[in-house]
């Protein structure tokens, strides 16, 4: 297994300590910022744009959460969209036969896919590279069919619909409060992602990325450090997926469940550039706006001109946008071919 | 008895078709450890060749296998070639991505070209049965596909450890940097590796179309049982795919037969993720490919 170049950067001279404070807080400054222009934007939308933006910030919020394993920690995670279901279902499970209000289903469904995520990820995290995709690739299906075979809690392949008007204990929260809750929930992502990324914790995930092995002799523990990102991740996606299900009211296992959601998430953190606070953002506003512009202009070949993008896309930024700019501002090497180059056989 | 003795049957014919499905799978990732999410589309795509073989001049489709393997073993060379060994030093999840666009563009173009219906290849004897005492049928279709399955997984077996170009590939698969230094072209070998794979997931597809039928929206289902097959049986093994196959479509059968809908996936993917955690080389495969050097 070839991984990336490890990036150290030795800074000769330290930085004064105003302005290592001022470098320390500039990315609350600019995640800030962007959250007050994500409600500043949202007054300027009318109700189909409303949508669309909600669907882009759920994806900055899921692209997000998969960077702290997929990026920070390097684990290949392709069962994400499993916990994306699982909180879903868990939320609409607590809604539908218990009728409790979605704001104690959510964060009681989000730690409940966390405690899943610590059960599954204890014995799987000690699989590397593809034979963890696989295993966790298989413990979404799993669950998909655990779902689908529990019709009487889950409703099964019919499908689940959740109370949301009349005598429902949370009615629907409507376009801008589904735009505000996805908002809220996107920008808490990126926090706790630009908290893994300057913390303790962020660089022992860099480390074990980077070498495992060298981690743990430097006295990482290794176990405890991946199983907790992969828990944190979980716990992340979970609440999107629960939000994700109310707002969709009625849904079915093959669309909470679906791998696609899963290789987006991938696709947006890969492009955007891996193990970056900013990266999956960036990939993530421009892989689903890209797809919704896509579906809505060219609708019967939207798929096919999405699958050439990616492929184009992998060949020529294969370590990511972000990654490929700060390389490229580094030795001054702007050439995508050069880029090319670096991985070919 | 007779019942259990026809699943059997059934599940074992079907098994080795898989096997030949997911042989192809295991080699690749055996060798490049590239996982190719596109290789259900080549087993639909070697469907579709097949298919209009079949209709464009009236070949059998156990003959048109033939020309199809030429035609998939193209393709995939090509593919490799051109796109795969671009980024083939990269981090797992890239070659993980280009292999899901490359999904994405072969099974959307072949709904542009065929429409999602699903489609089968008529022979006159294919759906005609053996009667074996006991009542137990045994459909010719299936016994056909599933010897030249198991001959041609038994082939390439065979081939890759007897062969120079097979020997060149499981050099190159076990230390790429010596290997070239021995004077093999990885390139090439590479590209070799990756159409020998689509081409037996294209006669794979031929096969698939006599005996039952497809459409685009099968490709997934094919790289998910190559998935399964290659992992119960131990990657890069290739006798491994043939025993995951086997296996595969055994417990399919079997338990299609006892439990109720689709609770048998559940159980296969329980067996898959049991299996990973508890003895990641597959059931058959013995720990090597895990901790191999890549130059």
């Amino acid at each position: 297994m070839t991984t990336t170049a490890p990036e150290v950067s030795t800074v000769a001279v330290a930085p004064a300590p105003a302005t290592r404070r001022w470098r320390r807080l500039t990315p609350w400054g600019v995640l800030l910022l962007a959250a007050a222009a994500g409600l500043g934007l949202q007054t300027q939308l009318y109700t189909g744009q409303e949508r669309t933006v909600t669907t882009v910030l759920m994806y900055v919020g899921l692209a997000a959460a998969w960077n702290l394993i997929g990026g920070f920690a390097g684990y290949a995670c392709f069962g994400q969209v499993g916990f994306f279901g699982l909180g879903g279902y868990t939320t609409a499970v607590l809604m539908v036969h218990l009728r409790w209000s979605f704001w104690l289903a959510l964060p009681v469904a989000a730690v409940f896919v966390g405690l899943f995520a610590l059960l599954v990820g204890l014995p799987l995290l000690r699989l590397k590279g593809h034979y963890f995709a696989v295993a966790t690739l298989g413990v979404a299906e799993g669950l998909r069919e655990v779902v689908m075979n529990t019709s009487s809690l889950t409703g099964g392949g019919a499908g689940i619909t959740i109370p949301s008007f009349g005598d429902a204990v949370t009615p629907w929260l409507g376009n801008d409060g589904f735009y505000l809750l996805f908002l809220g929930l996107a920008v808490a992502v990126v926090a706790t992602g630009l908290l893994v990324a300057r913390t303790r914790s962020g660089y022992a995930l860099r480390a074990i990325h980077q070498d495992e092995d060298a981690a743990a002799a430097m006295g990482v523990n290794t176990t405890l450090t991946k199983t907790l990102a992969f828990a944190g991740s979980a716990v992340l996606t979970g609440a999107i997926g629960a939000a994700y299900a109310f707002q969709q009211v009625t849904f079915y296992p093959d669309r909470l469940f679906d791998v696609e959601i899963t290789v987006l998430m991938v696709v947006m953190v890969i492009l955007g550039g891996a193990g970056t606070v900013v990266g999956p953002v960036i990939g993530a506003v421009v892989v689903a706006y890209g797809s919704e512009y896509l579906r809505q202009h060219l609708p019967t070949v939207h798929t096919l001109v999405l699958g050439a993008l990616i492929v184009v896309a992998v060949i020529l930024l294969p370590q990511g946008f972000v990654n490929y700019l700060r390389e490229a501002t580094r030795q001054r090497q702007f050439s995508l071919l050069e880029n090319v180059r670096r991985y070919r056989l | 008895m007779s019942q259990f003795a026809q699943v059997t049957i059934y599940g074992l014919l079907q098994g080795g078709l898989l096997a030949l499905v997911a042989v192809g799978f295991s080699l690749v990732w055996g060798v490049m450890n590239v996982v190719n999410l596109a290789h259900g589309a080549f087993v639909i795509t070697g469907a579709y060749v097949a298919w209009e073989i079949n209709r464009a001049v009236g070949l059998d489709p156990f003959l048109a296998m033939i020309p199809t393997a030429v035609v998939l073993f193209a393709l995939g060379y090509v593919i490799q070639r051109g796109l795969v060994n671009l980024v083939v030093n990269a981090p797992i999840f890239i070659t993980l991505l280009l292999t899901f666009g490359l999904n994405l563009l072969l099974v959307n173009g072949m709904i542009l070209r065929y429409k999602a219906n699903y489609q089968s290849i008529p022979t006159s004897y294919a759906t005609q049965s053996l009667v074996l005492p006991g009542d137990v049928r045994v459909p010719y279709g299936r016994l056909i596909a599933a010897v030249i399955a198991v001959a041609l997984t038994l082939a390439l077996a065979w081939a890759v450890r007897r062969t120079r170009l097979g020997l060149s590939i499981l050099a190159t698969g076990m230390d790429r940097g010596a290997a070239r230094l021995m004077g093999i072209r990885a390139a090439h070998v590479y590209a070799v590796t990756f159409g020998l794979a689509a081409a037996m997931a294209g006669m794979a597809g031929a096969a698939v179309g006599t005996v039952s039928t497809f459409s685009p929206a099968d490709a997934g289902r094919f790289t998910l049982f190559s998935f399964v097959a290659a992992v119960l049986g131990g990657l890069g093994n290739m006798y491994g795919a043939l025993y995951g196959g086997l296996l595969l479509g055994l417990v399919e059968a079997w338990g299609g037969n006892l439990l109720p809908n689709t609770l048998v996936n559940a159980v296969a993917f329980a067996v898959v993720v049991i299996v990973l955690a508890v003895r990641p080389q597959g059931l058959a495969g013995r720990a090597f490919y895990a901790s191999r050097v890549e130059v």
